[in-house]
């Protein structure tokens, strides 16, 4: 599969394609949320006004993809959220047991439902395909992006993958009580000198038109992928990974880490790059979009992107090894949730 | 490379299991009627199809922690019977687990929010971060002790049917041998009061596809089918009886909650499935109806299929026995049609008087039996304009 | 009446969350739907919701609706027959 075109919105102003993490926000906080753009430029007048701020991003990032990859009406589009569309649902929730079921308004439950901003593309882009919506946590995105496998081998042309997710006040709250983010205030930047205790909570949206074939527009080459539900043996895993599609570990030239500064979730990761990929150069992405359920799509826009420009912002550099990026591999974690990716240069 | 189904099971308002829901699909036994279990200000006024079950009674038969959302109760329940009536011994293969859910740990998340609502610092939220869908469907997958690839679609009421579409790629493109798909959802006030809102239920047992009709009932409960590839069929022995000939799933571009009133997805969905299953319109001997009751719905449908079929196939709505079980219907139907095959039965739309003016064809009302079914195809519409068919058929060697 | 029409425009606006119009931008006898300002089906339901809400008047029949909001003034007069005395 071809990456032919990117779409991405996050706490970081990444809905530009033609700049690539020039100017990088530095947040102190534990929760960091998008850098909007202006949403009218996607949207008329009496489309927004029903729409929350996931639905906006969610839907303007796909839009931004097709268009980068200059495609009006994808042939099929297939999405992944983990929480969907957090604060239409408790919006939805608060009315109703606030007026204890009395008289609700419909809209905030019309737009509670997953398939929300898959529609929502699908309606504004006329297009009449396949249309799925996949969720299931850290995975979500790699089921939708099995799905666009699938259907470029059944001969569509391309295939609009993307995710959104977006941070809920409740869920906020939750986090908070189960202690599963850092302790306020932190900053986003020094995310992995700290030996922290939890996560900066993100959001976001990225989108991918992925092609059977390659063209003028093409960033990368997505070759393998594959995910790994445990916690053990994943060295093994990833070197059978890579072994299966014919790489060694010294192929590698990049590798993009989903370190996301917990100091108990990024250990594996210190093993790993020591033991597997000492001679490549070591990137990591969460400390400018967050750790959330798709944050994986950040770390795909920013290694498209890397392609494209043939360069690497330092804020993304761990350790660099100057070399030339031909192939990248991406390993994304959280908890016992890993997914490995192979991208390779056209 | 062939994919058959190996196994169904399901779990819905008239009953607990295959054998039950048999009896009352033969029966014209509804389970639509008075709300008894779930907790809501309509209780009075708005008739559900509930699973007559307590959560921890549920969470007993599911062998899963009391406490856990409804939904995964629910998942669990059908999913174990559809492994177990597989007879395959699944520790030799690579299994995956490809649910559907819309409401998630709704029913949890619902208690909590309203504790959260009087105390933001003092309410107790642990548990509010599975009130995911994902959540739903790895609770299931632990209890039935699948460990390989496990995931959930959320396409509103298309879900179920989706999923099945997703395990049989899986399985042709070698990632897994043996998918157990389906999908789940239970009652809740979130989806009671937004259908509410809607102004789409009929506070009496619904009527779908008549002219009169007014509305949709609510209804939970889930369903799965084991699909298996060539391999494992032969490998553990299984007959070769039904498959999934053909399957799509389209957009119907219009808007976010209506139905355009031609069914363009509808239709686009129908043709393509067919297309897909290589079969002429005329092949197809019932069409298992998305026919929820609601005007919207029931037009587009009929209209879409009086398109395709010059002369319409006997059609019904089980929904009339269900009510409409949202990400479940898909999956729910798909083993009703599996039934209605085995069998050689067409199961009735419950409770129709009139015909819809629009239509030049009405919904079989009376149980069939002895029809010999060779091709079933089933409809699931939702929300987002999310459209899919599915078309079963008898394996012939 | 004009004092009705008045604020039933700004709840409009409100509940509709319309926020590039001013409540005074929208003509009495525009018609609502279609051409006029272009509210739809969620619309219809959302101004369900405005009469129960805001003047405890129930429209039980959506049927009704295409009737009742016309316009600004066939809503306004809806609603001053059948407000509760």
């Amino acid at each position: 599969m071809y990456i032919n075109g990117i779409g991405c919105i996050s706490p970081q102003p990444t809905f530009n394609n033609q700049v690539f993490l020039e100017e990088i926000k530095e947040y102190n906080t534990n929760r960091i949320y998008c850098v909007d753009t202006d949403y009218s430029k996607f949207f008329d007048v009496t489309a927004l006004r029903r729409m929350s701020r996931i639905v906006k991003y969610g839907t303007a990032a796909g839009l931004i993809a097709l268009n980068d990859a200059g495609i009006k009406t994808p042939d099929a589009i297939s999405t992944g959220t983990g929480y969907g569309l957090l604060e239409l649902s408790q919006r939805f929730l608060r009315d109703f047991i606030s007026t204890n079921e009395g008289v609700v308004s419909p809209t905030s439950f019309i737009q509670s439902t997953h398939n929300t901003v898959s529609s929502n593309i699908a309606l504004l882009t006329a297009c009449h395909g396949h249309n799925n919506t996949f969720s299931q946590k850290w995975f979500s995105l790699e089921s939708a992006l099995y799905d666009a496998q699938f259907l470029l081998k059944e001969g569509k042309q391309n295939v609009l993958v993307g995710t959104y997710e977006e941070i809920g006040e409740f869920n906020y709250a939750s986090l908070m009580q189960t202690n599963d983010l850092q302790a306020e205030p932190c900053s986003n930047l020094a995310m992995f000198s700290q030996n922290n205790d939890g996560v900066i909570v993100g959001e976001g949206a990225a989108y991918f038109l992925m092609a059977h074939e390659q063209n003028t527009t093409t960033y990368c080459k997505l070759k393998a992928f594959k995910t790994a539900h445990n916690n053990e043996n994943i060295e093994i895993l990833l070197q059978e990974f890579l072994a299966k599609n014919n790489l060694r570990n010294a192929d590698v030239d990049v590798v993009m880490n989903g370190m996301n500064g917990d100091k108990s979730n990024d250990a594996v990761f210190n093993t790993i790059n020591k033991n597997l990929f000492e001679d490549a150069t070591q990137l990591a992405y969460k400390h400018l979009c967050g750790e959330h359920m798709t944050a994986v799509s950040f770390a795909i826009y920013a290694i498209a992107q890397i392609f494209k420009q043939q360069q690497i912002p330092s804020t993304l550099v761990l350790k660099n090894a100057e070399r030339e990026s031909n192939v990248i591999l991406l390993h994304n974690k959280y908890k016992s949730y890993h997914s490995f990716f192979i991208f390779e240069k056209c | 490379m062939g994919v058959y189904i190996a196994g169904k099971g399901v779990i819905t308002s008239i009953g607990k299991n295959v054998e039950e829901n048999f009896h009352s699909l033969l029966h014209s036994k509804s389970g639509i009627g008075k709300m008894e279990y779930l907790q809501s200000a309509y209780s009075e006024t708005l008739p559900v199809a509930e699973v007559k079950f307590t959560n921890s009674e549920l969470a007993e038969m599911a062998g899963v922690k009391f406490g856990s959302p409804r939904t995964s109760l629910l998942s669990t329940i059908a999913a174990k019977e559809a492994m177990e009536n597989s007879g395959i011994n699944f520790s030799k293969y690579r299994v995956g687990f490809i649910s559907a859910n819309t409401v998630g740990g709704m029913d949890n998340t619902e208690q909590r929010y309203k504790e959260f609502l009087i105390d933001k610092t003092g309410a107790q939220l642990t548990g509010v971060l599975q009130h995911d869908c994902g959540t739903i469907t790895e609770i299931a997958a632990e209890a039935l002790q699948i460990n390989g690839f496990v995931t959930t679609i959320s396409t509103a009421c298309s879900s179920s049917a989706n999923s099945i579409m997703y395990a049989i790629r899986l399985i042709e493109a070698g990632v897994l041998d043996v998918v157990v798909a389906g999908g789940a959802d239970s009652l809740s006030r979130f989806t009671l009061n937004g259908f509410n809102a809607l102004m789409i239920l009929d506070k009496k047992p619904c009527t779908p596809f008549d002219e009169n009709r007014n509305g949709l009932n609510l209804g939970e409960g889930a369903a799965y089918i084991v699909l298996a590839s060539e391999r494992v069929m032969q490998e553990q022995n299984k007959e070769k009886k039904f498959f999934v000939s053909g399957y799509a799933n389209a957009n119907d571009a219009f808007h976010q909650t209506a139905s355009s009133p031609e069914g363009k997805g509808n239709y686009l969905a129908m043709t393509q499935a067919l297309a897909k299953s290589g079969l002429q319109k005329e092949d197809i001997s019932y069409i298992n109806l998305h026919g929820t009751g609601t005007g919207n719905n029931d037009v587009s449908e009929g209209t879409a299929i009086q398109r395709i079929f010059s002369k319409v196939p006997p059609a019904s709505s089980t929904k009339s026995f269900t009510g409409h079980t949202l990400g479940a219907s898909g999956s729910v139907e798909a083993v009703y049609s599996l039934l209605g095959m085995e069998h050689g039965l067409i199961f009735p739309n419950l409770r129709f008087a009139t015909q819809m003016k629009e239509l030049n064809f009405k919904p079989v009302t009376e149980l069939v039996k002895d029809v010999e079914l060779n091709h079933v195809m089933s409809n699931s519409f939702g929300f987002g304009g999310n459209c899919s068919s599915l078309i079963f058929s008898k394996y012939k060697k | 009446m004009e004092e009705l029409i008045a604020t039933l425009k700004t709840q409009i606006v409100e509940q509709l969350n319309l926020q590039h119009l001013k409540a005074e931008e929208i003509g009495t006898d525009q018609p609502l739907f279609g051409e006029g300002l272009g509210l739809d089906s969620i619309d219809a339901l959302e101004l369900i919701v405005l009469l129960q809400q805001k003047y405890g008047i129930k429209l039980a029949d959506p049927t009704e609706g295409p009737k009742v909001f016309q316009t600004v003034r066939s809503m306004a007069e809806y609603i001053s027959s059948h407000k509760a005395a």
